[in-house]
Protein backbone atom coordinates (compact mmCIF):
# COMPACT_ATOMS: atom_id res chain seq x y z
CA UNK A 1 0.00 0.00 0.00
CA UNK A 2 2.87 2.41 0.59
CA UNK A 3 3.80 2.51 -3.07
CA UNK A 4 1.30 0.55 -5.17
CA UNK A 5 -2.34 -0.60 -4.92
CA UNK A 6 -3.46 3.01 -4.48
CA UNK A 7 -6.82 3.97 -5.95
CA UNK A 8 -5.90 7.51 -6.94
CA UNK A 9 -3.55 6.25 -9.65
CA UNK A 10 -5.30 7.30 -12.87
CA UNK A 11 -6.49 4.64 -15.29
CA UNK A 12 -6.69 5.62 -18.95
CA UNK A 13 -8.68 4.10 -21.77
CA UNK A 14 -8.34 4.17 -25.51
CA UNK A 15 -9.78 7.43 -26.88
CA UNK A 16 -13.23 7.28 -28.47
CA UNK A 17 -15.33 10.16 -29.75
CA UNK A 18 -18.12 11.39 -27.50
CA UNK A 19 -20.73 12.20 -30.10
CA UNK A 20 -22.99 13.68 -27.43
CA UNK A 21 -20.71 16.73 -27.47
CA UNK A 22 -21.36 19.70 -29.73
CA UNK A 23 -17.78 20.95 -29.86
CA UNK A 24 -14.54 18.99 -29.63
CA UNK A 25 -11.26 20.30 -28.28
CA UNK A 26 -8.16 18.14 -28.62
CA UNK A 27 -4.67 18.30 -27.16
CA UNK A 28 -1.92 16.01 -28.38
CA UNK A 29 1.73 15.51 -27.56
CA UNK A 30 4.10 13.65 -29.90
CA UNK A 31 2.64 10.27 -30.93
CA UNK A 32 -0.58 11.19 -29.10
CA UNK A 33 -1.53 12.86 -32.40
CA UNK A 34 -2.32 9.42 -33.84
CA UNK A 35 -4.96 8.84 -31.15
CA UNK A 36 -6.55 12.20 -31.99
CA UNK A 37 -6.63 11.32 -35.70
CA UNK A 38 -8.53 8.15 -34.80
CA UNK A 39 -11.15 10.22 -32.88
CA UNK A 40 -11.40 12.73 -35.73
CA UNK A 41 -12.08 9.90 -38.18
CA UNK A 42 -14.81 8.64 -35.88
CA UNK A 43 -16.42 12.09 -35.70
CA UNK A 44 -16.15 12.44 -39.48
CA UNK A 45 -17.71 8.99 -39.91
CA UNK A 46 -20.70 10.00 -37.82
CA UNK A 47 -21.55 12.63 -40.46
CA UNK A 48 -21.63 15.12 -37.63
CA UNK A 49 -21.04 18.75 -38.50
CA UNK A 50 -18.97 18.93 -35.31
CA UNK A 51 -15.73 18.30 -37.19
CA UNK A 52 -15.64 21.87 -38.45
CA UNK A 53 -15.94 23.11 -34.88
CA UNK A 54 -13.06 20.94 -33.72
CA UNK A 55 -9.96 22.61 -32.43
CA UNK A 56 -6.64 20.74 -32.19
CA UNK A 57 -3.58 21.92 -30.24
CA UNK A 58 -0.36 19.95 -30.80
CA UNK A 59 3.12 19.86 -29.36
CA UNK A 60 5.88 17.59 -30.73
CA UNK A 61 8.14 15.42 -28.61
CA UNK A 62 11.33 17.21 -27.62
CA UNK A 63 13.52 17.69 -30.66
CA UNK A 64 10.87 16.65 -33.21
CA UNK A 65 9.63 18.92 -35.97
CA UNK A 66 6.71 21.29 -35.50
CA UNK A 67 4.10 20.04 -37.97
CA UNK A 68 0.39 19.58 -38.57
CA UNK A 69 0.86 17.61 -41.78
CA UNK A 70 -0.94 14.48 -40.54
CA UNK A 71 -4.07 16.60 -40.01
CA UNK A 72 -3.98 18.54 -43.28
CA UNK A 73 -6.20 16.09 -45.22
CA UNK A 74 -9.09 16.82 -42.84
CA UNK A 75 -9.22 20.46 -43.97
CA UNK A 76 -9.63 21.72 -40.41
CA UNK A 77 -9.00 25.41 -39.97
CA UNK A 78 -8.12 25.18 -36.31
CA UNK A 79 -5.10 22.92 -35.98
CA UNK A 80 -2.30 24.73 -34.16
CA UNK A 81 1.24 23.51 -33.43
CA UNK A 82 3.17 24.79 -30.42
CA UNK A 83 6.93 24.57 -29.79
CA UNK A 84 6.59 23.44 -26.16
CA UNK A 85 4.08 22.31 -23.53
CA UNK A 86 4.04 25.65 -21.72
CA UNK A 87 2.96 27.62 -24.80
CA UNK A 88 0.37 24.98 -25.70
CA UNK A 89 -1.11 25.11 -22.18
CA UNK A 90 -1.22 28.93 -22.25
CA UNK A 91 -3.19 28.78 -25.50
CA UNK A 92 -5.39 25.99 -24.08
CA UNK A 93 -6.36 28.29 -21.21
CA UNK A 94 -7.40 31.03 -23.64
CA UNK A 95 -9.44 28.55 -25.71
CA UNK A 96 -11.23 27.25 -22.60
CA UNK A 97 -12.06 30.79 -21.59
CA UNK A 98 -14.03 31.31 -24.78
CA UNK A 99 -15.45 27.77 -25.07
CA UNK A 100 -19.10 26.97 -24.51
CA UNK A 101 -20.95 24.27 -22.62
CA UNK A 102 -21.26 21.26 -24.88
CA UNK A 103 -17.49 21.05 -25.40
CA UNK A 104 -15.64 17.75 -24.98
CA UNK A 105 -11.94 17.65 -24.25
CA UNK A 106 -9.63 14.91 -25.56
CA UNK A 107 -6.04 14.64 -24.39
CA UNK A 108 -3.49 12.20 -25.80
CA UNK A 109 0.11 12.09 -24.66
CA UNK A 110 2.29 11.13 -21.71
CA UNK A 111 0.64 11.12 -18.30
CA UNK A 112 2.52 14.23 -17.20
CA UNK A 113 1.05 16.11 -20.18
CA UNK A 114 -2.46 14.74 -19.53
CA UNK A 115 -2.15 15.72 -15.87
CA UNK A 116 -1.15 19.31 -16.63
CA UNK A 117 -4.02 19.68 -19.12
CA UNK A 118 -6.54 18.19 -16.67
CA UNK A 119 -5.34 20.51 -13.93
CA UNK A 120 -6.27 23.51 -16.09
CA UNK A 121 -9.53 21.88 -17.21
CA UNK A 122 -10.51 21.45 -13.55
CA UNK A 123 -10.16 25.20 -13.03
CA UNK A 124 -12.85 25.60 -15.68
CA UNK A 125 -15.06 23.05 -13.87
CA UNK A 126 -14.88 20.47 -16.63
CA UNK A 127 -16.12 17.25 -15.09
CA UNK A 128 -14.90 13.76 -15.82
CA UNK A 129 -17.86 13.23 -18.15
CA UNK A 130 -16.47 16.04 -20.37
CA UNK A 131 -12.85 14.87 -20.51
CA UNK A 132 -11.29 11.82 -22.13
CA UNK A 133 -7.61 10.97 -22.09
CA UNK A 134 -5.33 8.32 -23.57
CA UNK A 135 -1.84 7.69 -22.27
CA UNK A 136 0.65 7.65 -25.15
CA UNK A 137 4.40 7.91 -24.67
CA UNK A 138 6.69 8.01 -21.69
CA UNK A 139 5.59 6.91 -18.21
CA UNK A 140 7.96 9.46 -16.64
CA UNK A 141 6.29 11.08 -13.66
CA UNK A 142 5.93 14.50 -12.10
CA UNK A 143 6.71 14.00 -8.42
CA UNK A 144 5.58 16.40 -5.71
CA UNK A 145 7.74 16.57 -2.60
CA UNK A 146 5.43 16.45 0.40
CA UNK A 147 8.20 18.02 2.51
CA UNK A 148 9.23 21.11 0.51
CA UNK A 149 6.38 21.20 -2.07
CA UNK A 150 8.70 21.34 -5.06
CA UNK A 151 7.79 19.29 -8.12
CA UNK A 152 10.47 17.20 -9.81
CA UNK A 153 9.85 16.51 -13.51
CA UNK A 154 10.65 13.50 -15.69
CA UNK A 155 11.12 11.01 -12.88
CA UNK A 156 11.92 7.51 -14.13
CA UNK A 157 13.22 5.91 -10.94
CA UNK A 158 11.47 4.47 -7.89
CA UNK A 159 13.55 6.82 -5.75
CA UNK A 160 14.60 10.29 -6.85
CA UNK A 161 16.44 13.29 -5.41
CA UNK A 162 14.04 16.20 -4.88
CA UNK A 163 15.01 19.21 -7.01
CA UNK A 164 13.76 21.47 -4.21
CA UNK A 165 15.30 20.11 -1.00
CA UNK A 166 17.63 17.30 -2.15
CA UNK A 167 15.86 14.70 0.03
CA UNK A 168 15.66 11.18 -1.35
CA UNK A 169 11.99 10.70 -2.27
CA UNK A 170 10.17 7.41 -2.59
CA UNK A 171 7.70 7.76 -5.49
CA UNK A 172 4.22 6.57 -4.53
CA UNK A 173 1.23 5.75 -6.78
CA UNK A 174 -0.74 8.33 -4.74
CA UNK A 175 -1.75 10.83 -7.44
CA UNK A 176 -3.11 14.36 -6.99
CA UNK A 177 -5.26 15.67 -9.83
CA UNK A 178 -5.05 19.16 -8.36
CA UNK A 179 -1.25 19.10 -8.44
CA UNK A 180 -0.99 16.79 -11.48
CA UNK A 181 1.74 14.88 -9.69
CA UNK A 182 2.55 11.73 -7.74
CA UNK A 183 3.44 12.11 -4.08
CA UNK A 184 7.08 11.68 -3.09
CA UNK A 185 7.93 10.94 0.56
CA UNK A 186 11.36 10.94 2.18
CA UNK A 187 12.81 7.47 1.61
CA UNK A 188 15.43 7.38 4.35
CA UNK A 189 13.75 9.31 7.14
CA UNK A 190 14.06 6.47 9.68
CA UNK A 191 17.65 5.53 8.86
CA UNK A 192 19.43 8.36 7.03
CA UNK A 193 21.45 7.16 4.06
CA UNK A 194 19.85 3.68 4.00
CA UNK A 195 17.94 3.33 0.75
CA UNK A 196 16.22 0.37 -0.82
CA UNK A 197 17.52 -0.56 -4.28
CA UNK A 198 16.66 2.12 -6.86
CA UNK A 199 14.93 0.77 -9.96
CA UNK A 200 14.23 2.47 -13.27
CA UNK A 201 10.56 1.67 -13.89
CA UNK A 202 8.76 4.72 -15.31
CA UNK A 203 9.99 4.53 -18.87
CA UNK B 1 -35.97 9.96 9.47
CA UNK B 2 -38.94 9.34 11.69
CA UNK B 3 -41.26 11.40 13.81
CA UNK B 4 -39.04 11.15 16.89
CA UNK B 5 -36.63 13.50 15.11
CA UNK B 6 -39.09 16.23 14.21
CA UNK B 7 -38.96 19.80 15.47
CA UNK B 8 -41.95 21.65 16.90
CA UNK B 9 -42.63 24.97 15.19
CA UNK B 10 -45.28 27.66 15.50
CA UNK B 11 -46.75 29.57 12.58
CA UNK B 12 -45.59 33.16 13.08
CA UNK B 13 -47.14 34.74 9.97
CA UNK B 14 -49.18 33.80 6.91
CA UNK B 15 -49.49 35.84 3.74
CA UNK B 16 -51.60 35.05 0.71
CA UNK B 17 -49.11 35.97 -2.04
CA UNK B 18 -51.16 34.91 -5.06
CA UNK B 19 -54.65 33.45 -5.40
CA UNK B 20 -53.06 29.96 -5.14
CA UNK B 21 -49.96 30.43 -3.01
CA UNK B 22 -49.65 31.08 0.71
CA UNK B 23 -46.39 32.10 2.34
CA UNK B 24 -45.81 30.70 5.86
CA UNK B 25 -43.28 31.89 8.39
CA UNK B 26 -42.42 29.21 10.97
CA UNK B 27 -40.59 29.86 14.23
CA UNK B 28 -39.22 27.33 16.69
CA UNK B 29 -41.86 26.58 19.33
CA UNK B 30 -39.30 27.08 22.10
CA UNK B 31 -38.11 30.40 20.62
CA UNK B 32 -34.60 29.14 19.89
CA UNK B 33 -32.63 29.02 16.66
CA UNK B 34 -33.62 26.46 14.04
CA UNK B 35 -31.08 24.07 12.48
CA UNK B 36 -28.78 25.54 9.83
CA UNK B 37 -29.43 24.72 6.18
CA UNK B 38 -28.10 25.56 2.72
CA UNK B 39 -30.04 27.03 -0.21
CA UNK B 40 -32.13 24.37 -2.01
CA UNK B 41 -33.02 22.46 1.18
CA UNK B 42 -36.53 21.25 1.95
CA UNK B 43 -38.35 20.26 5.11
CA UNK B 44 -41.15 17.78 5.60
CA UNK B 45 -44.19 19.29 7.30
CA UNK B 46 -46.12 16.76 9.37
CA UNK B 47 -49.83 17.61 9.51
CA UNK B 48 -52.26 15.88 11.79
CA UNK B 49 -55.44 16.07 9.74
CA UNK B 50 -58.83 14.92 10.98
CA UNK B 51 -58.84 11.72 8.92
CA UNK B 52 -55.12 11.09 8.42
CA UNK B 53 -51.57 12.35 8.71
CA UNK B 54 -49.97 14.27 5.87
CA UNK B 55 -46.24 14.63 5.46
CA UNK B 56 -45.41 16.95 2.57
CA UNK B 57 -42.02 18.24 1.42
CA UNK B 58 -41.66 22.02 0.99
CA UNK B 59 -38.54 23.91 -0.07
CA UNK B 60 -37.20 26.47 2.38
CA UNK B 61 -37.32 29.90 0.74
CA UNK B 62 -35.92 32.02 3.57
CA UNK B 63 -32.31 33.12 3.88
CA UNK B 64 -29.93 30.42 5.15
CA UNK B 65 -28.39 33.20 7.25
CA UNK B 66 -31.57 33.78 9.25
CA UNK B 67 -32.28 30.87 11.55
CA UNK B 68 -34.82 32.48 13.86
CA UNK B 69 -37.47 31.35 11.39
CA UNK B 70 -38.04 29.25 8.27
CA UNK B 71 -40.27 30.29 5.38
CA UNK B 72 -42.12 28.04 2.95
CA UNK B 73 -44.52 28.67 0.07
CA UNK B 74 -47.47 26.33 -0.38
CA UNK B 75 -49.42 26.15 -3.59
CA UNK B 76 -53.00 24.98 -3.25
CA UNK B 77 -53.16 21.90 -5.49
CA UNK B 78 -56.40 21.34 -7.40
CA UNK B 79 -56.14 17.59 -6.98
CA UNK B 80 -54.84 17.68 -3.45
CA UNK B 81 -54.74 14.53 -1.38
CA UNK B 82 -55.26 16.83 1.54
CA UNK B 83 -51.87 18.28 2.51
CA UNK B 84 -51.96 21.58 0.64
CA UNK B 85 -55.64 22.08 1.52
CA UNK B 86 -54.78 21.47 5.19
CA UNK B 87 -52.04 24.10 5.01
CA UNK B 88 -54.35 26.57 3.26
CA UNK B 89 -57.58 25.98 5.21
CA UNK B 90 -56.67 24.68 8.68
CA UNK B 91 -53.39 26.35 9.57
CA UNK B 92 -53.60 29.75 11.30
CA UNK B 93 -51.07 32.11 12.89
CA UNK B 94 -50.22 30.42 16.19
CA UNK B 95 -50.86 26.88 14.88
CA UNK B 96 -48.32 24.29 15.96
CA UNK B 97 -46.75 22.08 13.29
CA UNK B 98 -44.09 19.40 13.31
CA UNK B 99 -41.31 19.54 10.75
CA UNK B 100 -38.42 17.24 9.90
CA UNK B 101 -34.88 18.64 9.81
CA UNK B 102 -33.87 20.31 6.51
CA UNK B 103 -32.31 18.08 3.86
CA UNK B 104 -30.69 19.39 0.68
CA UNK B 105 -31.20 17.37 -2.49
CA UNK B 106 -30.89 20.45 -4.73
CA UNK B 107 -27.65 22.14 -3.72
CA UNK B 108 -25.71 24.61 -5.84
CA UNK B 109 -22.48 23.25 -7.31
CA UNK B 110 -19.70 24.81 -5.26
CA UNK B 111 -17.12 25.07 -8.06
CA UNK B 112 -19.44 26.17 -10.87
CA UNK B 113 -18.27 29.18 -12.89
CA UNK B 114 -21.82 30.30 -13.59
CA UNK B 115 -25.31 29.34 -12.41
CA UNK B 116 -28.44 29.47 -14.58
CA UNK B 117 -31.62 29.04 -12.53
CA UNK B 118 -34.92 28.19 -14.21
CA UNK B 119 -38.15 28.30 -12.21
CA UNK B 120 -41.71 27.53 -13.19
CA UNK B 121 -44.52 28.66 -10.86
CA UNK B 122 -44.15 27.43 -7.28
CA UNK B 123 -40.76 26.01 -8.37
CA UNK B 124 -39.35 29.44 -7.51
CA UNK B 125 -39.15 28.56 -3.80
CA UNK B 126 -35.79 26.71 -3.56
CA UNK B 127 -34.17 29.41 -5.69
CA UNK B 128 -35.20 32.17 -3.26
CA UNK B 129 -32.93 30.57 -0.64
CA UNK B 130 -30.17 29.75 -3.15
CA UNK B 131 -30.13 33.37 -4.35
CA UNK B 132 -29.33 34.43 -0.80
CA UNK B 133 -26.18 32.32 -1.10
CA UNK B 134 -25.39 33.72 -4.55
CA UNK B 135 -26.00 37.44 -4.56
CA UNK B 136 -23.01 38.39 -2.43
CA UNK B 137 -20.66 36.06 -4.28
CA UNK B 138 -18.39 36.48 -7.26
CA UNK B 139 -19.96 33.74 -9.41
CA UNK B 140 -22.26 35.11 -12.13
CA UNK B 141 -25.85 33.85 -12.21
CA UNK B 142 -29.21 34.54 -13.80
CA UNK B 143 -32.78 33.52 -13.02
CA UNK B 144 -35.46 32.73 -15.59
CA UNK B 145 -38.89 32.61 -13.97
CA UNK B 146 -42.02 31.65 -15.86
CA UNK B 147 -45.57 31.88 -14.54
CA UNK B 148 -49.08 31.75 -15.99
CA UNK B 149 -49.70 35.49 -15.78
CA UNK B 150 -48.45 38.54 -13.84
CA UNK B 151 -50.85 37.97 -10.93
CA UNK B 152 -49.34 34.49 -10.42
CA UNK B 153 -45.78 35.80 -10.08
CA UNK B 154 -45.24 34.91 -6.42
CA UNK B 155 -42.39 36.64 -4.57
CA UNK B 156 -41.58 38.85 -7.57
CA UNK B 157 -41.37 42.09 -5.55
CA UNK B 158 -38.84 40.48 -3.22
CA UNK B 159 -36.88 39.12 -6.19
CA UNK B 160 -36.79 42.47 -7.98
CA UNK B 161 -35.67 44.25 -4.83
CA UNK B 162 -32.79 41.89 -4.21
CA UNK B 163 -31.80 40.73 -7.67
CA UNK B 164 -32.87 43.55 -10.00
CA UNK B 165 -32.29 42.75 -13.64
CA UNK B 166 -30.85 39.30 -12.96
CA UNK B 167 -34.49 38.11 -12.97
CA UNK B 168 -36.04 37.49 -16.40
CA UNK B 169 -39.83 37.03 -16.31
CA UNK B 170 -41.91 35.00 -18.78
CA UNK B 171 -45.71 35.12 -18.78
CA UNK B 172 -47.70 32.35 -20.47
CA UNK B 173 -50.61 34.80 -20.73
CA UNK B 174 -48.48 36.96 -23.03
CA UNK B 175 -47.12 33.99 -24.97
CA UNK B 176 -43.65 34.49 -23.57
CA UNK B 177 -41.47 31.43 -23.21
CA UNK B 178 -37.84 30.80 -22.40
CA UNK B 179 -35.77 30.20 -25.57
CA UNK B 180 -34.10 27.14 -24.08
CA UNK B 181 -32.10 26.32 -27.18
CA UNK B 182 -30.69 29.85 -27.34
CA UNK B 183 -30.06 29.91 -23.61
CA UNK B 184 -28.29 26.56 -23.41
CA UNK B 185 -26.29 26.99 -26.63
CA UNK B 186 -24.44 30.01 -25.34
CA UNK B 187 -23.19 29.32 -21.85
CA UNK B 188 -19.52 29.42 -20.90
CA UNK B 189 -17.73 26.26 -19.81
CA UNK B 190 -18.35 25.41 -16.19
CA UNK B 191 -21.97 26.62 -16.20
CA UNK B 192 -24.49 24.63 -14.15
CA UNK B 193 -28.21 24.74 -14.81
CA UNK B 194 -30.89 24.21 -12.17
CA UNK B 195 -34.58 23.73 -12.88
CA UNK B 196 -37.56 23.40 -10.57
CA UNK B 197 -41.20 23.48 -11.63
CA UNK B 198 -43.75 21.39 -13.52
CA UNK B 199 -42.65 18.10 -15.11
CA UNK B 200 -43.05 19.53 -18.62
CA UNK B 201 -40.58 22.33 -17.90
CA UNK B 202 -38.04 19.99 -16.30
CA UNK B 203 -38.23 17.49 -19.16
CA UNK B 204 -37.85 20.27 -21.71
CA UNK B 205 -34.71 21.60 -20.00
CA UNK B 206 -33.18 18.13 -19.62
CA UNK B 207 -33.83 17.29 -23.29
CA UNK B 208 -32.54 20.64 -24.58
CA UNK B 209 -29.41 20.43 -22.44
CA UNK B 210 -28.67 16.99 -23.85
CA UNK B 211 -29.12 18.15 -27.44
CA UNK B 212 -26.79 21.08 -26.76
CA UNK B 213 -24.13 18.65 -25.56
CA UNK B 214 -24.40 19.30 -21.82
CA UNK B 215 -23.21 16.42 -19.65
CA UNK B 216 -25.64 15.23 -16.96
CA UNK B 217 -23.33 16.42 -14.18
CA UNK B 218 -24.09 20.06 -15.08
CA UNK B 219 -27.89 19.69 -15.11
CA UNK B 220 -29.73 19.76 -11.77
CA UNK B 221 -33.43 19.50 -11.19
CA UNK B 222 -35.90 18.89 -8.42
CA UNK B 223 -39.53 17.99 -8.55
CA UNK B 224 -41.41 16.55 -5.64
CA UNK B 225 -44.14 14.26 -6.88
CA UNK B 226 -47.30 14.03 -4.86
CA UNK B 227 -48.10 10.33 -4.43
CA UNK B 228 -50.54 9.49 -7.23
CA UNK B 229 -53.82 7.71 -6.58
CA UNK B 230 -54.37 4.23 -8.02
CA UNK B 231 -55.98 0.86 -7.42
CA UNK B 232 -56.17 -0.37 -3.84
CA UNK B 233 -53.96 -3.36 -3.06
CA UNK B 234 -52.59 -5.38 -0.14
CA UNK B 235 -48.96 -5.70 0.84
CA UNK B 236 -47.31 -8.21 3.19
CA UNK B 237 -44.36 -6.91 5.23
CA UNK B 238 -42.12 -9.95 5.68
CA UNK B 239 -40.05 -8.84 8.67
CA UNK B 240 -42.99 -7.30 10.56
CA UNK B 241 -45.25 -10.23 9.59
CA UNK B 242 -48.09 -7.82 8.83
CA UNK B 243 -50.55 -7.48 5.99
CA UNK B 244 -51.34 -3.85 5.18
CA UNK B 245 -54.17 -2.58 2.98
CA UNK B 246 -53.27 0.35 0.71
CA UNK B 247 -56.43 2.31 -0.19
CA UNK B 248 -56.72 3.93 -3.63
CA UNK B 249 -56.02 7.45 -2.34
CA UNK B 250 -53.30 6.72 0.21
CA UNK B 251 -49.65 6.07 -0.60
CA UNK B 252 -47.88 2.80 0.14
CA UNK B 253 -45.62 4.57 2.63
CA UNK B 254 -48.53 6.28 4.41
CA UNK B 255 -50.39 2.98 4.68
CA UNK B 256 -47.35 1.20 6.11
CA UNK B 257 -46.81 4.02 8.60
CA UNK B 258 -50.48 3.93 9.61
CA UNK B 259 -49.94 0.24 10.46
CA UNK B 260 -47.16 1.27 12.85
CA UNK B 261 -44.12 0.32 10.76
CA UNK B 262 -41.43 2.97 10.16
CA UNK B 263 -40.02 3.40 6.67
CA UNK B 264 -36.85 5.53 6.48
CA UNK B 265 -37.37 8.62 4.31
CA UNK B 266 -35.92 12.03 3.50
CA UNK B 267 -38.04 13.62 0.76
CA UNK B 268 -41.31 11.68 0.42
CA UNK B 269 -41.40 12.88 -3.18
CA UNK B 270 -39.61 10.16 -5.16
CA UNK B 271 -36.31 12.05 -5.38
CA UNK B 272 -33.84 11.02 -2.71
CA UNK B 273 -33.89 7.23 -2.91
CA UNK B 274 -33.72 6.87 0.85
CA UNK B 275 -36.89 4.78 1.15
CA UNK B 276 -35.84 2.24 -1.49
CA UNK B 277 -37.34 -1.07 -0.38
CA UNK B 278 -36.68 -4.59 -1.61
CA UNK B 279 -39.54 -6.39 -3.33
CA UNK B 280 -39.42 -10.05 -2.29
CA UNK B 281 -42.46 -11.38 -4.14
CA UNK B 282 -44.86 -9.92 -6.64
CA UNK B 283 -47.85 -11.24 -8.51
CA UNK B 284 -48.80 -8.29 -10.69
CA UNK B 285 -46.96 -5.13 -11.71
CA UNK B 286 -45.19 -2.31 -9.91
CA UNK B 287 -46.26 1.24 -10.78
CA UNK B 288 -43.06 3.26 -10.40
CA UNK B 289 -43.61 7.02 -10.07
CA UNK B 290 -40.21 8.03 -8.64
CA UNK B 291 -37.37 9.97 -10.29
CA UNK B 292 -34.67 7.94 -8.56
CA UNK B 293 -34.53 4.46 -10.07
CA UNK B 294 -33.22 4.10 -13.61
CA UNK B 295 -35.51 2.69 -16.27
CA UNK B 296 -33.54 -0.55 -16.13
CA UNK B 297 -33.97 -0.80 -12.36
CA UNK B 298 -37.68 -0.09 -12.69
CA UNK B 299 -38.01 -2.83 -15.30
CA UNK B 300 -36.11 -5.27 -13.10
CA UNK B 301 -38.82 -4.87 -10.48
CA UNK B 302 -36.87 -5.93 -7.41
CA UNK B 303 -37.20 -2.65 -5.54
CA UNK B 304 -39.72 0.14 -5.05
CA UNK B 305 -39.92 3.66 -3.60
CA UNK B 306 -42.97 3.39 -1.34
CA UNK B 307 -43.26 7.18 -0.93
CA UNK B 308 -44.77 7.63 -4.41
CA UNK B 309 -44.89 4.25 -6.14
CA UNK B 310 -47.67 1.69 -6.00
CA UNK B 311 -48.56 -1.74 -7.36
CA UNK B 312 -51.40 -3.24 -9.30
CA UNK B 313 -51.22 -6.74 -8.01
CA UNK B 314 -52.75 -9.81 -6.45
CA UNK B 315 -49.94 -9.99 -3.91
CA UNK B 316 -46.83 -8.06 -2.96
CA UNK B 317 -44.23 -8.90 -0.30
CA UNK B 318 -41.80 -6.22 0.87
CA UNK B 319 -38.63 -6.56 2.96
CA UNK B 320 -39.87 -4.42 5.84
Amino acid sequence: MLVTGIKSKPVYASLRADLGGRYHLMLGMGPGAAALLRVLAEIQGSASSALQKTRVLLVPDAGAALTTIAFDHLGLSLVSPFPDTASLLAAFRLVLDESLMGTRLYVAGPESFIGLAMKIALEFDLNKDEIRAEEVGTLARRVYCIHCRATTENVRNTIVTCTGCARWLLVRDHYSRRLAAYMGVMADAEAPGELPPVKVVYL
Amino acid sequence: MNDAQTLAVEVAAIEQVTSLIKHFKLASADGGALPAFSGGSHIIVVMHGAARMHRNPYSLLSSPRELDHYEIGVRRMEESRGGSHFMHDQVRVGSRLEIAHPVNLFALDKIARKHVLIAGGIGITPFLAQLEDLHDGAVPYELHYSVRSPEHAAFLTRLREREGEKVRMYYDSENQAVDFDGLLSNQPLGTHIYVCGPAGLINKVIATAKSCGWPDSHVHWEQFSAPPVGDAFDVFLSRSRLTVHVPHDQSLMESIEAAGVEVPYLCRGGVCGYCQTRVLELDGELKHYDHFLSDAEKAKGDSIMPCVSRARCKSLVLDL
